[in-house]
């Protein structure tokens, strides 16, 4: 993975002292706590309902046996002993106190980490396939370019104070698990005719409380150019933008009003003003980068290990376990593990600093000492041998992080709700665990499928809940907590918003909604079929009769 | 460049004066920081209402609005003291690309220091018209803004007077090393590190 050099030591451990000189100004008077916000929010630090919160970068979901054990010690020495691995790929810690926090982001720097531009109206941290490098379905290696687009969207001096947030995702993969399509910037490879690498760019994807699928603003962008053009978007809307409303600053109303067409002219135009300056990418670049990401050491061997054969037919959990969590892998004799952070009755995302220590030393052990974080809060384990999956298995059940349910209804993503979140309608933590003990049949679920289930507790939609296969949305309803479901969403190549069920369902009664849905899916699918695909053959209709009968 | 498209929220074109991202009230601060140095300062920067008029402007060294400028420069360059010339945030620099030779500062109002429009503001100016006078942000600026302004291409600021200037000099020495380039033609770290290897 990336190491830094002296330089990214010097911006880092500059960017500590600067905060530290932030913070003390703070605590002695001379810089008032409405100045001191949006500084510490570029430095990843919130103000929540109870306490501070502090965010910290994982660029593209990557991070080392090392940077989880400093995770662990922060969540340990600073907070209440436990992190919450976000949908962007990075941690947050729930309690620690402002005068520390220069001290944690202090240990941090030690094992090349920050909080830089996790919060506020600037560039945020990169986001990408949490299988780069070893899924089967690869073009590219995403991570060189986002490190090198992180590199230089790190502190750029103009775009520090954007109209709002922006966030930018990268895929290299034939099947998209980055969501590039609701990012601010999506980069997608793509070859051209003469086989060069380059990217088709989207922009002005989006969730929120206005979720819009992003535009292609260019079919081909020479790889070369990924910073000139980013630069472009990014000045055309830091100029742009609109700073009147703070729910109408994301670069995609901005796209709307203007239509693709017309903001494309306007990047284009500013782009040819620098495009062959000096952010002008060499090929020199990408093999530099590209050597921090080397193939592991990987052994020589074949797939299909018998004995994994053997186990699964010795013992129902593992087989579990081994048939939904984990994915094929492009070297032969490997496998990805997926580590579930969906344990019943835990708040999704969440890991205790034993966990993380243990996730660290198996990774160590087996996995030559990387850790992913994906975007639906789980964790991956990229490179594990079949021989020793059987081993890895025990070690993640020893510490609750085997429970079988990957891609299932109860691998649902969860924003933290009505329990941390100030702007919440509604409790999402609760109705996780109201599905969680509906859905305790781990068989039914297997014979169910593949269910993307993602639910906010209010329309900023921080669960993602638009692109849920089923999605969840907490809203007020008198002071009481309701949930507006939708069926049909989708965050990737075949980028969908969810249709709407219909009137919002009172909180006790949306596991049973959910489980019409699935009846009916049940009931109506054929062969193969997802439930997704279903909906896309069948509509809404169906699931709408079920779900209000009762009513009627 | 600027003939070449209109965008669509771009009606301010037509001139608007007085909007609420012009300066409000008049600014006048007893000092400056000019090329990171504290220095007595003695413009005072007058700010676009609806009804000011050429004849209210005061003594001495100024600032006027653009509008001003644009619609009395003769009278304006007729006066034996400094006249500076302000572009506000929803001004655009390409508009006035006539006008730089003339004019030997720029000044760049900050109604709020969150607005970022002013930052590519200076970039522009310096790097695509050239422009090699003055520029000077007034307004909501504080020690935390000043490292990247000056990265974006200003090189003067005056702050409100609450603000020790003392303690904001600190703030050019904060980062010691950067990533990208600006106005201030740092090379792309990526460009340095082909050398290295
Ligand atoms: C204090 C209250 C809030 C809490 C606790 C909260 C929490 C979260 C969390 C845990 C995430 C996961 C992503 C990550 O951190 O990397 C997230 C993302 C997100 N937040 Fe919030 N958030 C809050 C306020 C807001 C507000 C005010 C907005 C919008 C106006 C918002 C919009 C979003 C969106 C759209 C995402 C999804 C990011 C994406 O595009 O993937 N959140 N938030
Ligand atoms: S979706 Fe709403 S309730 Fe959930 S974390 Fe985001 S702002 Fe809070």
């Amino acid at each position: 993975m990336y190491k830094y050099d002296a330089v990214d030591k010097a911006i880092v451990s500059d960017r500590v002292e600067q905060f530290r000189g932030q913070v003390s100004r703070h605590l002695a008077g001379d810089l008032s706590a409405a100045d001191l916000a949006p500084l510490r929010l570029r430095n990843g630090l919130y103000m929540q309902i109870h306490a501070h919160m502090l965010r910290v970068s994982i660029p593209y979901g990557l991070v080392s046996s090392e940077q989880m054990r400093a995770l662990a010690q922060v969540s340990r020495q600073y907070d209440k002993g436990y992190g919450h691995f976000t949908t962007r790929q990075n941690i947050q810690f729930n309690w620690p106190e402002l005068a520390d926090v220069p001290d944690i982001l202090k240990d941090l720097s030690n094992v090349e980490m920050h909080a830089i531009q996790t919060s506020g109206n600037c560039i945020r941290n990169i986001s990408s396939d949490q299988y780069a490098g070893v899924a089967t379905d690869e073009i590219i290696d995403p991570r060189p370019y986002c490190e090198i687009i992180r590199q230089w969207s790190t502190l750029h001096p103009e775009f520090y104070w954007l109209p709002r947030k922006f966030k930018i995702a990268v895929t290299g993969a034939t099947e998209d698990r980055a969501a590039v399509k609701f990012h601010d910037i999506g980069l997608e490879v793509v070859y051209n005719d003469n086989n060069e690498v380059g990217f088709r760019v989207y922009v002005g994807g989006g969730l929120g409380r206005t979720p819009v699928i992003g535009k292609v603003i260019k079919d081909f962008l020479p790889r070369e150019d990924i910073l000139s053009y980013c630069e472009a978007i990014l000045r055309v809307y830091n100029l742009h933008g609109r700073r009147d409303n703070k729910y109408k600053a994301r670069i995609k109303i901005l796209v709307n009003a203007m239509g693709i067409d017309d903001f494309r002219d306007e990047v284009e135009a500013e782009w040819q003003h620098f495009k062959d300056g000096e952010l002008k990418l060499h090929d020199i670049d990408f093999e530099t980068m590209q050597a921090f990401f080397p193939k592991p050491a990987y052994e020589e061997l074949t797939s299909g290990d018998d004995r994994v054969a053997k186990w699964r037919s010795l013992d129902s959990r593992f087989k579990a376990w081994y048939d939904n969590n984990t994915v094929d892998h492009v070297e032969p004799g490997y496998r990805i593990v997926n580590v579930s952070l969906k344990e019943h009755g835990v708040a999704p995302g969440d890991a205790t600093d034993e966990q993380m220590d243990a996730i660290a030393n198996i990774a160590e052990k087996y996995s030559f000492g990387e850790i992913r974080v994906t975007h639906e809060q789980n964790l991956v384990l990229a490179d594990i041998r079949e021989q020793d999956l059987l081993e890895v298995w025990k070690e993640l059940d020893q510490v609750r992080l085997a429970t079988p349910n990957i891609g299932s209804v109860n691998d649902m993503i969860c924003c933290p709700g009505l329990d941390f979140c100030s702007l919440a309608n509604a409790s999402s933590i609760s109705v996780a665990k109201q599905i969680n003990e509906k859905f305790d049949d781990f068989e039914e679920l297997y014979d169910i499928g593949e269910v993307k289930l993602k639910m906010s507790g209010c329309m900023n939609a921080c669960g993602h809940h638009h692109v849920g296969h089923i999605g969840i949305l907490g809203v007020d309803k008198k002071g009481e907590e309701w949930y507006q479901l939708t069926v049909g969403g989708d965050a990737s190549n075949d980028a969908a918003l969810g249709t709407h069920l219909g009137k919002a369902i009172a909180k006790d009664k949306v596991g049973d909604a959910i489980g019409d849905i699935l009846d009916v899916y049940k009931d109506l699918r054929s062969d193969d079929e997802r439930l997704l695909d279903t909906f896309r053959r069948v509509g809404i209709d169906p699931f709408k009769e079920k779900v209000y009968s009762e009513e009627a | 460049m600027s003939a070449t498209k209109t965008v669509a929220n771009r009606a301010i074109k037509a001139r608007a004066k007085a909007t609420p991202d012009r300066i409000q009230k008049d600014i006048i601060s007893a000092k400056a920081i000019i090329d990171q140095k504290i220095v007595d300062n003695a413009i005072h920067h007058v700010a676009e209402t609806e009804e000011l008029t050429i004849a209210d402007l005061p003594e001495g060294d100024i600032s006027v609005p653009m509008n001003m400028w644009l619609d009395h420069k003769a009278e304006l360059q007729a006066r034996d003291s400094l006249v500076a010339v302000q572009i506000a945030a929803d001004e655009f620099p390409e508009d006035f690309v006539e006008e730089y030779a003339e004019i030997s500062h720029i000044v760049l109002p900050m109604v709020a220091h969150i607005d970022g429009r002013s930052y590519s503001h200076a970039f522009k100016l310096r790097t695509r018209f050239n422009y090699d006078g003055e520029i000077r942000a007034i307004g909501d600026v504080k020690y935390d803004q000043l490292g990247f302004l000056t990265r974006s291409g200003c090189n003067a600021f005056e702050l409100p007077e609450s603000e020790s200037l003392e303690v904001a000099l600190n703030a050019f020495s904060e980062m010691s090393d950067v990533y990208q380039p600006s106005a201030d033609g740092a090379p792309l770290i990526f460009s340095r590190r082909r050398t290295v290897h």
